[in-house]
């Protein structure tokens, strides 16, 4: 048992409960910054045994980007389009629940299929899997653009979470790469949805529905 | 190889320095063709005398020698094209000093992305590189700033965004398969160093690595069923982007499926296992694509969904493996070629219709003879007629399915190809003939687009008629590249 990385790991699932949960853009805003430092500071710093230069800059970063930056961006954007602050999801908060619950049963299964490396606690394969699936439901089930924004950074933070468990040997430049895309791919979306925003008076994806066929 | 690396970022930089429009969008053509010239340089080198090595990273084999060859030439037709398409908006006011400077650095951009996807010897790179293409290209489709193209640029974003992040997890997955074989810092990445210790990786995580790479980056290359971004984009962006997403980006994604095939091929001993999940999203594509098209009313929808099918016949060559792979090759040199001058012409047509809409125009041959025509032989060639590449290919394609005896999926891609023909022909026809209702502006034909539309047209007839063993043996060689084959 490794009871500091396994209290993150659940910190880390309560997260993904939250955002499932919650109906105020606010909240859930504040929770996936609050599950980016989390998943993408603290965990690698708490998981490792000795910290090393690379461990500790790419954590600094990490957190500067999804503690701060994205936040800030994404509050900016909720704030651009200031007619609706609820989620209005596509699918109910209790049902959204239970899907999580089931999320986490499978994201269990999955990692018992998995095999971890020694010295890799038995909860990290399923907190990375249920980031994923929690992140790809949020994109399905809700229709404002900026929660289909917060369902990418999830997505991102459990891959991210993914790569920590399995693989360590991953080179600084990729690693480095990949955030550096996701960053740029979360200011994209951000200047797509002030676009959006501004040319049809909302930002329900939902409505984005005239090409078909 | 560096140069070709490093001159579409410095081209990039100084597309912003430009004064007007007219000089963007020539630098825009020049700084590509240079380009293209070097790259078919180096490509010929490594066609001639093996695989050309640049430090740790970078590595050009046949394969990746077969995409740039397609690169250059889909990047070089496109841009000069543009030239005349946007002076033509920039007559009507469409188009300004500023958006050609956005769309000339995001092309450089998106050039230089996707040479690195095809020069790197390593998966986090291709990765960043494919990642990279989708965040500069999300903003070509917004040139022509309106709803729809919004909608379509957020699709796109989203979809491609998403699909591409699973395809990370193939990366991690494929990296935590190499630490069983004992390879350490860069090489758990490296495609050269990972199909060296293949017999000691550990296949579950290879194969669960396949998987999301498929559907990751399948999302991007537009199999069914990911396809669904691909007909808005398509038809939203301006034809120049267009006709390159169609012509070389999507092969550009299924490149990197090709990559990662070769791999798992190779850790599971060529029993088949990849390939047969390559030849059922291929099946699903082509069939899927024949439905969408037989119904479709917007002449570039149509020529994205066309581009479904094909890219879905190319993924049904790969996975037939041996002739099947290397007659996919050239199938895709010869859609680009065709997919190319249709989407050009579309596109100019379009301009002249003011409409997408087929049931809107008519006597295209009559109205615009050099535009209309080429619509006309883009579209027979898409189709599959017979003096042109792609009959040559789907012809190779469906033969290697007969001979290794799966009638079934030869039957069905049959059918498809049939309903497609059907479908697409009857289009062009009632596109090109009949009389033209309403004001036709005439958009006017140039000795450049002259020469353009005769250049592909003659490209096509050569790859259709002309047997050139020593293309064969290219395409052998490259195919030979996605994994072995009994």
């Amino acid at each position: 048992m490794m009871p500091l990385v396994d209290s993150v790991h659940v910190l880390i699932l309560v997260t993904c409960l939250l955002l499932l949960g919650s109906s105020r853009l606010g909240a859930c805003i504040r929770t996936v910054a609050i599950q980016g430092i989390v998943a993408g500071g603290v965990l690698p710093w708490v998981s490792s045994l000795h910290i090393s230069m690379q461990l500790l800059f790419t954590g600094v970063f990490v957190m500067a980007l999804k503690g701060i930056v994205f936040p800030v961006l994404l509050s900016r954007a909720m704030r651009e389009a200031s007619a609706s602050r609820e989620m209005s999801p596509f699918v109910g908060y209790g049902t959204s629940l239970m899907a999580g619950v089931l999320f986490f049963l499978a994201s269990l299964w999955l990692g018992a299929k998995l095999p971890t490396p020694d010295g890799v606690s038995g909860l990290a394969v399923p907190t990375a899997c249920m980031m994923v699936s929690t992140g790809l439901f949020l994109i399905i089930a809700r229709r404002l653009a900026v929660t289909q924004v917060i369902g990418y950074i999830v997505v991102e933070n459990g891959i991210y979470a993914l790569g920590l468990a399995v693989a360590h040997d991953i080179p600084v430049l990729v690693e480095l790469g990949a955030m550096l895309d996701a960053f740029v791919a979360v200011f994209v979306m951000g200047i797509a949805i002030f676009h959006i925003n501004r040319e049809f008076d909302h930002m329900d994806s939902g409505r984005l529905n005239v090409l078909k066929g | 190889m560096v140069l070709l690396l490093v001159a579409p970022a410095v081209a990039a930089g100084i597309v912003l320095l430009l004064p007007s429009a007219r000089a963007i969008m020539r630098f825009c053509a020049m700084g590509t063709i240079t380009t293209a010239t070097v790259a078919a340089c180096c490509a010929w080198r490594t066609f001639a005398g093996g695989s050309l090595q640049a430090g740790e990273w970078f590595r050009m084999d046949m394969l990746s020698a077969w995409h740039l060859v397609l690169m250059a030439g889909v990047f070089s037709a496109v841009s000069l094209y543009a030239v005349g398409y946007f002076s033509k908006e920039l007559e009507s006011g469409a188009f300004s000093r500023g958006k050609a400077a956005r769309y000339a650095a995001l092309w450089f951009g998106a050039m230089d992305a996707m040479t690195v996807v095809l020069l790197t010897d390593n998966l986090g790179v291709m990765w960043v590189g494919i990642e990279a293409t989708t965040l500069l290209t999300a903003f070509m489709i917004l040139t022509h700033s309106s709803p729809a193209s919004l909608e379509a640029m957020w699709k796109y974003l989203l979809m491609c965004s998403v699909g591409v992040a699973l395809a990370f997890i193939g990366v991690i997955l494929a990296a935590a398969s190499a630490e069983s074989a004992g390879l350490t810092g860069a090489q758990v990445l490296s495609w050269t160093h990972l199909l060296d210790a293949a017999g000691s990786l550990s296949s579950a995580h290879v194969k669960m690595a396949f998987i999301f790479a498929v559907v990751g980056y399948g999302t991007k290359a537009g199999l069914a069923p990911m396809h669904s971004w691909l007909p808005d984009a398509h038809s939203q962006a301006p034809a120049p982007v267009s006709a390159m997403f169609s012509a070389f980006m999507l092969n550009a994604a299924l490149y990197c499926v090709l990559r990662s095939l070769a791999l798992v091929e190779a850790v599971t001993g060529s029993d088949g296992w990849g390939r047969e999940v390559l030849l059922v999203l291929g099946l699903v594509s082509v069939l899927l694509a024949a439905v969408f098209i037989v119904g479709q009313r917007d002449i570039k929808r149509l020529l994205a969904y066309s581009s479904v099918e094909h890219i879905g016949l190319i993924a049904v060559g790969i996975g037939l493996g041996g002739a099947g792979a290397a007659a996919a090759l050239l199938h895709a040199m010869n859609h680009s070629v065709a997919k190319t001058l249709s989407f050009m012409s579309a596109g100019r047509i379009g301009q002249a219709y003011g409409t997408n809409d087929m049931r809107r125009i008519s006597g295209a041959l009559h109205a615009e003879p050099l535009w209309g025509t080429g619509l006309l032989l883009g579209i027979m060639m898409l189709a599959g007629m017979a003096p042109f590449g792609i009959f040559l290919s789907e012809f190779l394609i469906l033969k290697s399915a007969l001979e290794g005896g799966r009638y079934l999926l030869a039957g069905a891609l049959l059918a498809g190809l049939v309903a497609v023909f059907v479908g697409v022909m009857r289009h062009a026809i009632g596109v090109s003939w009949g009389a033209h209702e309403g004001i036709v502006r005439n958009v006017g034909a140039g000795w450049l687009d002259r020469f353009l539309v005769a250049g592909a047209i003659l490209v096509s007839l050569v790859l259709g008629i002309w047997p050139c063993s020593r293309l064969w043996h290219v395409l052998e060689m490259a195919s030979a590249l996605t994994g072995g084959m009994p």
